[in-house]
Order: structure tokens, then sequence, then C-alpha cells
């Protein structure tokens, strides 16, 4: 048997493995792990220049930073996650939406953009959730369109 | 006439439109004559081609965008081509069906 991770891949296996790349379900995952991992960036810059939460100034210096380094670890993995949530759902509905139109234009963009600004603001009832659509599919429009003006 | 084509022999449509749609018919097992068979293969090949090269040239003018950007087809494409020719043989195979129905008919 033939060593897999030494021998060039055989055409079935470039097709196959192409198959599950192309699929909307791994997209979605793996802009979810991306997501998750700018979302930890993006948190710790974040969580630096917020006001932090009130420091218990009795406690040694080392407590001290101890506590503040935990504070910065929780919001940035909370972000992440909010990240990793937004980007996941972006990506499937964009996947989604441009499989069934079979077109390549910037609608699909805007059609996903309004499902995922629209279902992060599910909580605050329709007009939030109409306003999220409208805000997301604003700027997903414009980073589409940014992002392929040169094409 | 349409009915006749396949096991025919050697007559070569003057306007070949593809019948059938599926490549690899195997009608030419019942024949004895080489000759015939010979022939009959031919046309078949002709016809496959004939189809592969419409089928090409329609579904990339209807689903290649003219932005080549990337060497790879987009999700939008590959879906795109997919359908296409799913629906083009379907059509094929519609067209035949009623075809043979409309000659049986007249007979």
């Amino acid at each position: 048997m033939s060593n897999p991770f030494t021998r060039m891949p055989s055409q079935d296996e470039r097709a196959a493995a192409t198959k599950v790349t192309d699929s909307c379900a791994f997209k979605a995952g793996f802009s979810g792990i991306a997501g998750y991992g700018i979302g930890l960036m993006f948190g710790l810059v974040l969580s630096g220049i917020e006001f932090s939460s009130p420091v218990d100034t009795t406690a040694s210096t080392k407590q001290q930073i101890k506590t503040v380094i935990k504070d910065m670890g929780n919001k940035s993995l909370s972000s992440a996650k909010n990240f990793a949530i937004m980007a996941a759902i972006y990506s499937g509905s964009e996947c989604m939406i441009e499989s069934y139109r079979a077109k390549n234009d910037i609608y699909n963009s805007i059609g996903a953009g309004c499902i995922t600004g629209g279902t992060l603001a599910a909580k605050t009832g329709p007009r939030g959730m109409a306003a999220g659509c409208a805000g997301f599919a604003a700027f997903s429009a414009g980073i589409d369109w940014y992002m392929h003006k040169d094409d | 006439m349409f009915g006749g084509v396949f096991g025919g022999g050697s007559q070569k449509p003057a306007q070949s439109a593809p019948m059938g749609g599926m490549p690899g018919m195997g009608q030419g097992q019942g024949q004895m004559d080489p000759n015939a068979q010979l022939a009959a293969a031919e046309q078949e090949m002709e016809m496959v081609t004939d189809m592969f090269a419409r089928l090409g040239e329609l579904c990339n003018k209807k689903c290649i965008l003219q932005r080549y950007s990337d060497e790879d087809l987009t999700k939008a494409e590959s879906v795109c081509i997919d359908r296409c020719v799913a629906k083009y043989f379907q059509v094929n195979r519609e067209v035949s069906d009623k075809l043979a129905k409309l000659s049986q008919a007249n007979q």
C-alpha cells in the first residue's frame, strides 16, 4: 500500500477532495474557524481600547495583572465566538444563495448580508431585524463591490 | 424515418439533430454485417461528437461569466453547468419521444 502522504493524489482523489471543499457546509465551517481566529485578534485589540471594569487596587500588582489578563481573555473569547457565528452564517448563506441562483454577482452578497444581519439581530424584534438586515447588506455589498471592482 | 435511423445502416442525416441524447446507445448489437456495424458505429460517433460540441457551446454561452478573474469555476458556474447538461439531455429525450409518437401516429 503506497504511502498517501508521499505520493501524488490521483485524479479521483483530487476530484473527491474538490467536491468536499466546494460544498457549502465545508465553506461555512471553514469560515467559522477563520472568523474565530480573527475574532480573537479583534477581541484582544478591542479589550485594550475599551474601558475595563474597575480592578481591585488593594491586591498585589501580580494579582491585578492576572485579573486584567483574564478579563481580556474572556472578552476576546466572546468576541471570537460572535465573529465565528457571523462568518459561518454569512458564508453558508452566500454559498446557498449562489447555488440556488446559479449566478455570480453582487446580489448574493446582499442577500447573505441581509440574512446574517437579520439573524444576529433576532432578539430585538422585527424592526431590529430589518435594520440589521439593511445595515449588514449594505456593508457586505460595499465590501464585495470593492473586492471585485478591478475584475 | 426517425425510428429507423439507428437500425438503418449507412444513411447519414443531413441536419443532425441528436436523437435520444444518451451516448453509447449500443443499438448495433443485432447487426450481422461488419460493414453495416462499422457504418452504424461511425454514425453514432459522429452524433455523439456533434452532441458534445453543441452541448459545450450552449452551456459555455449560457453559464460561463465573461469575468475571467480566476481559473477555477465558481460555485454558480459549476451548478449552472450541471443543470445545463441535465436539461439538455432531458429536452433531447422528450423531443425524440414526441417525434417517435408523431411518426407512429402518421404511419
